[in-house]
């Protein structure tokens, strides 16, 4: 807050004209709670990190894993990789990069007090070699390690330790919970939490700047039709996300413009496989028809998704068949059709499973958390309808979602995923496989899918080294799940930013807004 | 005098405690925060492990002590989000949502005292009359709809005012204002019509009653008889007979002014205490919505016993068996 | 008792003829109440079935046939495809009802208690004041959070759908009630100290039956000003409440639900789906606000 002292008299001096023609200012939903990069597993808060802190290996423009703060890496002979760090490497304050600070790093992310911990848990050990070489031993092979780790931040264990935050502080306050001191191109200038946030480029970063910004203003506005109005009155450069719906209107305005793209996230339809019971509705206490196969078919069947893109998500999202899109590493290409519309066959099937008047059960659905997520269940409900099924629609928002969900409280639910990974081994690992604690198993599995052929599957795709002998059992998975109906993959969740026009960037998959890639031309 | 006193500071803490107990009581039904602290790769372990960090596995009585105990400290907690003290965060968001009650009071009391004279001394005009029934029109469409046609029509459409937040702020010492910079300025004024425009209405309607009954009195007639002017009798007699009770409804409405601002600041993602404290149900940040409640009550509280005292000080036939209320 | 009454309807009937503004704000709410109650006689379409939904029909403009479908739709239709017109009489419906409804327990609590604080008072005073001002803390929206959560968390699962309309009515009812409890205990006070009533007292009347038969009558008028000024607001506060996500459930929306559905289409050129709900909110809420003022007006003989 101290930083942010001006003087009356320069403030009014300076009035409205001070924006500079590349001072970039751009607003999204979340304000990213933390500075401290461990603390926190969360999209807003890496992915804003990931502009102020560096990670060994990043993700570039196609989420292609390339080196940073690692020049280079390769498998160790044994379990675990060996990465040869970059040399000459800063920090904002200055202090120089070496591998104490990795191993530091690993320590702090690792320790309990972290929320990153669960992206080590494959490793065994951490070794430094030389000041620019370092080891993560793993437990078995472990091929796509350091994907797993692009977001794995570096913090200088000297700054770390003269401030006093060797380790994340996740119920108090501590000095890196405000300030960072990072590698990346841009350092943290002024911090107001939930208000504004300022990036300035850092003069002595390693990479080649291909940004025109001299500083970035960002600032968190909850309400999306109040994110769009700023961007049709030119108060920001750029938002994230545009609303499906006003994506047509911003497009056409002048001035404004939208990109769009294709999130890793697939949103799908999940079911109460193991309860003995229908727990909502009017038929609660009767059997429950979802653990039969042939009536989770019917579901997906009976759900028009081409309808549902077309109206409620504008034509800007694409169908989806499996639990990842085909832009994921392990997409099984061979099972891309997904279970057409057929309310015909879907009666057909409910006759057959012994239903031929349909039942009534209940329906969660977040009503906060995905686009149009409300509206879509609704869309569901009367499809459903025609085909006999009374789905009784109970929609929520996020902070009372997934606690019922972890209750077991639905019959059917909608869920989105979108793999950290960018692999198809991802999803599985929590939705697909049996739950098991101890294991770290299938934490996302609500309704307790379970199939021994995939249970045994998963520890092999995880430690495979060869990609085709990988690939042939990832398909054999998708294949499993598909037979079965596990989930009823409904579409991949489009991606729609507004920008002002002038402004040049990239759009990344996964919804990390990068910095270094934007221009800004008048 | 000074037992009446006291014995309502007793009940206003009592009132204070009360409010407290329940809040904590029926938190536990907002939500679990627990889940938008954890990240999509967090185990069962996890949840269990930082609810227990939070005292979340403790009976919700514990957890009220624990949080009276700290108040009584002037320790409000640290905000689960944030992971920041909350009285801080709450210093921060104060000066906000002050400044829009102040303008948006400020807009309502100039408006409503104007149109309520006017309103009164024409009494059957046709440009009275429309003004009295437009005047409806405000409080017949919620806060919230009022807020986002204002923005469509002058920030998106006409592009004269911002659409959101308070423009650039200057520091005073810990205060924060958007008052002395030009985008300060423009930021508040949507704002605060929207918040203002209940109380405005209010304000106009009770000047406009307390005005045509003074105007009935002999008092007034008795001026006009004296042949003094329309003006004179108008300003200088009838209207102030009518400001004490127009102060006191003001005062009372000061409070909710600021417990309201909640939906305008929603709309307007203007960084005051009520946005904070929407953010925070979402985010399940049970020690600012606590602390929150505890300051909004502590308004309420003092308001109301202000209000009782001047009473008290006004009619002294209002002994202090009078229990309370107005 | 009768014919005071009978007095007061007929003159406030005399004055209601001699009100043009009075006579068409009461038009307007019969008509929208009336089409509302008929709703199932005027439209064809019921939109809280979900089974005759067709999709495909969605954000058809008004008296525009739809790209797909071919059919048109007076007031066009939502992001469901559900007629607006229909939606707006059957989501009037949940907003009277919730409003009526809301007010009526907010009178009953507030004119019961404002009696009692009044007639009893001493200890009865005081805490019934002090708890009035614990209600003033909480602003309504916190309320219908904290009992929407409370009912989530006791109803029968199964059972939760329905509870949503009761919050609203508990949540807004709870939020109106001192009110109503105010203005009856200050004119209990009033009322109490009057001879007739000290008369009853001392031949030995019950404190029900005196409060019930002679002062009760006295704060009817300003009770029925207060109950039409909180039906309006209390149609308000049900569509603010849907805004914050608390109100109605979608598939059986009210006015709010639809206003809070319509405003996410502001932008992006669909306006109907926000104007006209918005506009028919609007008529109901300044029809019954002229119609109470109209009576503050005509039950005040100091303004006349």
């Amino acid at each position: 807050m101290n930083k942010h002292t001006i003087l009356v008299a320069a403030a009014l001096a300076l009035g409205a004209g001070t924006a500079h023609a590349e001072t970039f200012k751009w607003a999204a939903q979340t304000d990213p709670q933390t500075m401290d990069p461990h603390a926190v597993n969360s999209a807003p808060v890496l992915g804003f990190l990931n502009n102020v802190y560096e990670g060994l290996v990043r993700r570039g423009k196609d989420m292609s894993v390339e080196p940073a703060l690692a020049e280079s890496w390769e498998p160790l002979g044994g379990n675990g990789w060996r990465f040869n760090l970059r040399r000459g490497v800063t920090f904002h304050d200055g202090a120089a990069f070496t591998a104490d600070d990795v191993l530091f790093s690993y320590e702090r992310a690792s320790s309990e007090a972290a929320d990153t911990a669960s992206w080590f848990a494959p490793v065994s050990d951490v070794t430094v070699v030389d000041d620019f070489t370092i080891d993560f031993l793993t437990i078995a092979p472990n091929p796509i390690f350091p994907d797993s780790i692009a977001n794995f931040m570096i913090m200088d264990k000297g700054w770390a330790e003269a401030n006093g935050v060797e380790l994340p502080a996740k119920d108090a306050e501590n000095f890196a919970t405000l300030n960072a001191n990072g590698t990346a191109a841009f350092r943290l200038a002024e911090r107001q939490p939930g208000l504004t946030t300022v990036l300035e480029p850092f003069e002595g970063w390693w990479g080649e700047v291909e940004h025109n910004i001299t500083r970035a203003e960002f600032t968190p506005v909850q309400n999306s039709a109040t994110a769009v109005a700023a961007l049709l009155s030119g108060e920001v450069d750029m938002i994230n996300p545009v609303p499906v719906q006003d994506a047509g209107r911003v497009a056409e305005r002048d001035g404004v413009g939208v990109i769009t793209g294709i999130e890793a996230r697939v949103i799908m339809f999940g079911f109460a496989h193991q309860a003995e019971t229908i727990k909502y509705s009017d038929d609660a206490g009767e059997p429950n028809p979802f653990r039969d196969a042939r009536v989770r078919k019917a579901v997906a069947h009976a759900i028009n998704v081409d309808a549902i893109l077309q109206t409620i998500m504008r034509g800007a999202a694409e169908p989806a068949s499996q639990l990842v899109s085909p832009a994921m590493r392990g997409y099984t290409p061979a099972l891309a059709e997904r279970p057409a519309y057929d309310p015909d066959a879907a009666r057909a099937l409910l006759a057959e499973a012994g239903h031929p008047d349909g039942f009534s059960f209940g329906l969660k659905c977040p009503n906060d958390r995905y686009l149009n997520d409300e509206s879509v269940c609704q869309a569901a409900v009367s499809m459903l309808a025609q085909i006999g099924l009374r789905a009784e629609l109970d929609a929520m928002p996020v902070r009372t979602y997934w606690p019922e969900l972890r209750e077991d409280n639905f019959d059917m639910y909608l869920l989105g995923w979108s793999p950290g990974t960018f692999d198809a081994e991802h999803p599985i690992r929590f939705l697909a496989a049996t739950p098991n604690e101890e294991k770290r198993l299938g934490s996302w599995n609500f309704g307790d899918f379970s199939n021994a052929r995939v249970d045994e599957l998963l520890p092999m795709i995880q430690s495979e080294i060869d990609d085709a002998a990988r690939q042939t059992m990832l398909d054999e998975v998708a294949g499993i799940l598909q037979d079965e109906q596990a989930y009823v993959p409904l579409y991949v969740q489009p991606l729609i930013w507004g920008v002002r026009d002038g402004i040049e960037l990239t759009q990344r998959p996964d919804n990390f807004f990068i910095l270094r890639w934007v221009t800004v031309n008048e | 005098m000074l037992a009446f006193i006291i014995r309502r500071v007793l009940q206003s803490v009592v009132v204070l405690l009360v409010v407290g107990l329940v809040a904590f009581s029926l938190f536990r039904f907002v939500g679990d925060p627990v889940d938008n602290l954890l990240g999509q790769e967090r185990t069962i372990e996890d949840i269990d492990r930082v609810r227990s960090e939070l005292g979340l596995d403790q009976p919700f009585p514990v957890q009220y002590f624990r949080f009276l105990q700290g108040v009584t400290q002037g320790n409000f907690g640290v905000s689960f989000r944030q992971g920041r003290p909350v009285a801080d965060i709450l210093a921060e968001r104060a000066p906000a949502t002050l400044e829009l009650a102040a303008v948006s009071a400020l807009f309502a009391i100039v408006l409503g005292i104007t149109l309520g004279v006017y309103t009164a001394i024409r009494r059957d005009g046709w440009l009275s009359n429309f003004i009295m029934t437009s005047s409806l029109i405000g409080v017949s469409l919620p806060t919230f709809l009022i807020g986002i046609l204002l923005i469509y029509v002058f920030a998106v459409e006409l592009g004269w005012l911002p659409s959101f937040g308070r423009g650039e702020t200057v520091q005073i010492g810990w205060w924060t204002t958007g008052l002395l910079t030009e985008s300060g300025l423009k930021a508040i004024i949507l704002p605060a019509i929207t918040l203002g425009l209940y109380q405005m209405t209010l304000i106009m309607r009770l000047v406009r009653a307390e005005m045509l009954e003074v105007l009935r009195s002999d008092y007034v007639k008795f001026a006009r008889a004296r042949g003094l002017s329309q003006r004179s009798v108008y300003f200088r007699h009838a209207l102030k007979n009518t400001l004490v009770p127009v102060i006191t409804i003001t005062g009372l409405q000061l409070g909710s002014i600021i417990a309201f601002a909640i939906i305008t600041e929603t709309v307007f993602q203007w960084p005051g205490v009520g946005l904070l404290f929407i953010n925070s149900i979402q985010f399940v940040d049970i020690p600012v919505m606590a602390s929150y409640l505890m300051l909004i009550s502590v308004m309420f509280v003092v308001i109301n016993l202000i209000v009782d005292l001047l009473y008290f000080a006004i009619d002294p036939r209002l002994s202090a068996s009078r229990g309370g209320g107005h | 008792m009768e014919a005071i009454a009978r007095a007061l309807d007929s003159d406030l009937a005399y004055r209601f003829r001699r009100s043009p503004v009075a006579m068409l704000a009461a038009l307007v709410v019969v008509l929208l109440i009336g089409s509302s109650v008929f709703a199932p006689l005027i439209t064809s379409q019921n939109p809280f079935d979900p089974g005759s939904l067709n999709l495909m029909n969605g954000f058809s403009e008004p008296m525009q046939p739809n790209q797909f479908t071919g059919e048109t739709f007076v007031l066009g239709t939502d992001d469901q495809g559900r007629d607006v017109f229909a939606t707006i009489l059957y989501g009037m419906r949940i907003s009277l009802f919730v409003g009526f409804s809301a007010v009526i327990f907010a009178m009953v609590l507030g004119v019961t208690l404002g009696l009692l604080s009044g007639y009893v008072g001493g200890r009865t005073d005081t805490i019934i004041m002090r708890i009035a001002d614990i209600q003033l803390t909480f602003p309504a929206i916190l309320v219908a959070l904290l009992i929407f959560g409370v009912a989530k968390g006791i109803t029968p699962p199964d059972r939760r759908d329905e509870v949503a309309i009761w919050v609203l009515i508990i949540a807004i009812g709870l939020s109106e009630w001192v009110q109503f409890a105010r203005v009856v205990r200050g004119a209990t006070l009033v009322e109490k100290s009057k001879e007739y009533v000290q008369a009853a007292r001392l031949i030995g009347r019950s404190p029900v039956a005196i409060m019930v038969r002679h002062i009760l009558p006295n704060t009817l008028s300003p009770v029925l000003v207060i109950a039409t000024i909180s039906l309006a607001l209390a149609i308000i506060a049900e569509a603010t409440l849907s805004f914050l996500g608390v109100g109605a459930p979608p598939t059986q929306p009210s006015l709010g639900t639809l206003i809070r559905i319509g405003q996410e289409f502001l932008f992006s050129g669909e306006w109907w789906i926000l104007f006209f709900p918005a506009m028919t909110l609007l008529a109901l809420a300044l029809s019954v606000n002229l119609l109470g003022d109209w009576l503050r007006d005509a039950l005040n003989p100091k303004l006349r």
